[in-house]
């Protein structure tokens, strides 16, 4: 996309931003174009300078700054910005389909709505590009239920199978945000049962009920999904040379190559069933070398891959 | 004069016009554009502004006149300005929820596309916007190169919009060689954190699919760039050439696989494979999984022990063994056993 192109867009935006918010402040318009105040003054230098032929002192845009506030004299030409393009509308589109089908019928009703302001030689072109790109992050059904506890604050109750304990309990907690890490949904909420900040894998979370009880809204850090892979890590893995590639890929720094092609990486040990099925999921391509009790708990559990039907 | 500059002069201009603007009327009012080279590199000139305002959005045409009004260039200012397009707090927010998330993903095609349609979606929400409370992570970039995924994304996602092909090099981790490909991009898609391009390769002849991750190099044809090199077929659809689950590798044929769930899990079954035949027992749940990659529902199966056992078929259920036993061994012997087990 050509530099011309985006400043183009940003400037027919501009005027009509402005002229909706007189007075706003250069740093919060920066903010809204996401450019930086400098960026922004520029930009407005530049548009006084537009106007239309002759070029009479009325023919300019009449915009300028006081007191690092902008105005606009009302421009009726410049109202409203221009209609979403074909590629705005792919991009929200994909964007939105991101949260499909768990987002529920807001979403689908919205992007009807879209498409249906789209004039129709944009529409056209909308229908080639929209099928072209195709992102879905697999929200589960929990997803529509969450966001809307999130926007209303309100608490909420569920069962959470918890992979620590292999076993299955009963949370209430205020739901913060949803979170997708790695393909995986998360929910980031202070969890009442435990007193504190906790993520909750989606696809473990059953019986969600939303209740009645608001809660305002804190100060709650954005937690991350911690990297299991670090040199501070207790249990030490090895990998054949089959998947050291995928290993190294994963992990990046942090893995040690081996003179035969294979890998050696350290990994957490807070979570015995996380590394267990960890390690299983190489399907016999890692290898736990130590401490001893990490080495048993994979052993014991391949000693139970046996056809066994219920 | 500046051609932004030059092409925000004619959108006011035209948006002010009450009929339609002639060519000479456009180049008296341009003489330093319009009019400093010959007619024909004029004209062309013109063409290229026009063209960069219609992929704007700007509906700039040229009509006919009759007795009522003269031949020229009009902008239908009907169909400029952005509509009132009337969605709900809560549409609002999703749409705002998704695209937001998208956008500090850093890694999403068309991001600058995305920016301003939500700046313009918001237009008249004015500050009411909600503050968006999705957030999304990538995956499977490999450390330190998360930065150079977006504007990778977003140059394979200009090649695949105007169809034009590109030719990369490829790394495998099967095996560990680069390739270099000639590839018709038919579309990008996203699963499990991870973005694929798909298209007609030129070396396979046929459609494939990459990971963006794995491409390491690529350029993009440059010759003719508003021409395009090929057409998407009609019927294609991304869906059939992407994996969403690790038992699938869509080259491959489908082979059904018996799983049986026990315990917490077994609750769990439709959930570990959405796309499965489930049948619950009682405390046990079994799972008919269609598998285009087989290897890859047998390394799930085995992370989800002790609870889940392979049924059928034989092979599946032999191979599965076969990987147990040899984690046992490598675990029950001494360590470092694994490179010997091999």
């Amino acid at each position: 996309m050509s530099d011309v192109h985006e400043r183009l867009r940003r400037l027919l935006f501009l005027v009509p931003y402005i002229s909706k918010h007189p007075g706003i402040s250069v740093e919060e318009l920066a903010r809204a174009l996401s450019l930086t105040p400098d960026q922004l003054l520029k930009e407005l230098d530049l548009l006084t300078m537009v106007g239309r032929p002759p070029f009479q002192p009325d023919d300019y845009i009449d915009i300028y700054v006081e007191n690092d506030r902008v105005y606009v004299d009302l421009d009726q030409r410049f109202s409203a910005p221009p209609r979403l393009t074909a590629a705005e509308a792919t991009a929200l589109t994909a964007a939105a389909e991101l949260l499909k089908p768990a987002a529920g019928g807001a979403l689908q009703s919205a992007l009807a709505k879209l498409e249906k302001v789209l004039p129709a030689d944009v529409r056209s072109r909308f229908r080639d590009m929209e099928r072209k790109i195709d992102a879905n992050v697999q929200g589960s059904d929990e997803f529509a239920p969450l966001a809307k506890a999130i926007f209303s604050r309100r608490e909420v109750t569920f069962a959470y199978f918890s992979q620590g304990r292999g076993a299955v309990e009963q949370r209430r907690a205020r739901p913060l945000e949803l979170f997708s890490h790695r393909g995986q949904w998360y929910l980031h909420a202070y969890c009442l049962s435990r007193k504190d900040q906790r993520l909750f894998r989606l696809d473990r979370i059953r019986d969600l009920a939303l209740t009645s009880t608001p809660f305002e809204l804190g100060n709650a850090a954005r937690p991350t999904v911690p990297n299991p892979a670090g040199a501070a890590g207790e249990v030490k893995v090895r990998f054949s040379p089959v998947a050291a590639p995928y290993v190294r890929e994963r992990f990046g720094q942090t893995v040690r190559t081996m003179p035969d092609g294979g890998a050696e990486v350290n990994v957490a040990g807070d979570s015995e069933r996380w590394l267990v099925q960890w390690i299983l999921s190489f399907g016999g391509e890692a290898e736990v070398l130590g401490p001893d009790w990490a080495r048993e708990a994979v052993a014991r559990a391949a000693t139970t891959a046996a056809p066994k039907a219920c | 004069m500046e051609r932004t500059e030059r092409l925000l002069d004619l959108v006011a201009l035209l948006l002010d016009a009450r009929e339609p603007i002639s060519w000479s009327e456009l180049r008296d009012a341009f003489p330093e554009d319009y009019q400093a080279s010959s007619d024909e590199a004029a004209e062309r000139k013109f063409e290229r502004d026009k063209a960069e305002l219609l992929e704007l959005g700007i509906p700039i045409a040229y009509v006919q006149g009759d007795d009522d009004r003269k031949d020229g260039y009009v902008v239908d200012r009907e169909a400029y300005y952005l509509p009132e397009v009337g969605l709900s707090p809560e549409e609002l927010a999703v749409l705002y929820a998704a695209g937001s998330a998208a956008l500090a993903s850093g890694a999403f095609p068309g991001s600058p596309d995305l920016a301003h349609a939500l700046r313009k979606i918001g237009f008249s929400a004015g500050t009411q916007v909600p503050t968006p409370r999705v957030r999304m992570e990538w995956g499977a970039v490999q450390s330190g190169l998360e930065q150079d995924l977006g504007p990778r994304l977003e140059q394979l996602w200009a090649a695949t919009a105007s169809r034009k092909w590109v030719e990369l090099s490829y790394y495998s981790p099967r095996t560990g060689a680069t390739t270099s490909r000639r590839v018709d991009p038919y579309g990008l898609a996203m699963r499990r954190g991870i973005w694929s391009l798909v298209g007609f390769c030129h070396l396979r002849q046929g459609v494939r699919t990459f990971h963006v991750h794995r491409i390491r190099t690529f350029k993009v044809n440059p010759f003719k760039p508003k021409t395009p090199d090929f057409d998407v077929p009609r019927d294609f659809r991304l869906d059939d050439h992407v994996a969403s689950y690790p038992w699938q590798h869509r080259i491959h044929s489908p082979v059904p696989v018996t799983l049986s769930l026990r315990g917490e899990i077994a609750n769990l079954a439709a959930r570990l494979f959405p796309d499965a035949k489930v049948q619950s027992a009682g405390s046990c749940s079994e799972a008919i999984v269609t598998a285009t990659y087989v290897d890859g529902l047998l390394r799930y199966a085995l992370s989800l022990s002790p609870d889940c056992t392979v049924l059928a078929p034989p092979d599946a259920v032999e191979r599965w063994k076969q990987m147990a036993a040899r984690i046992l061994q490598a675990h029950r012997s001494r360590p470092a056993a694994l490179g010997a087990s091999a």
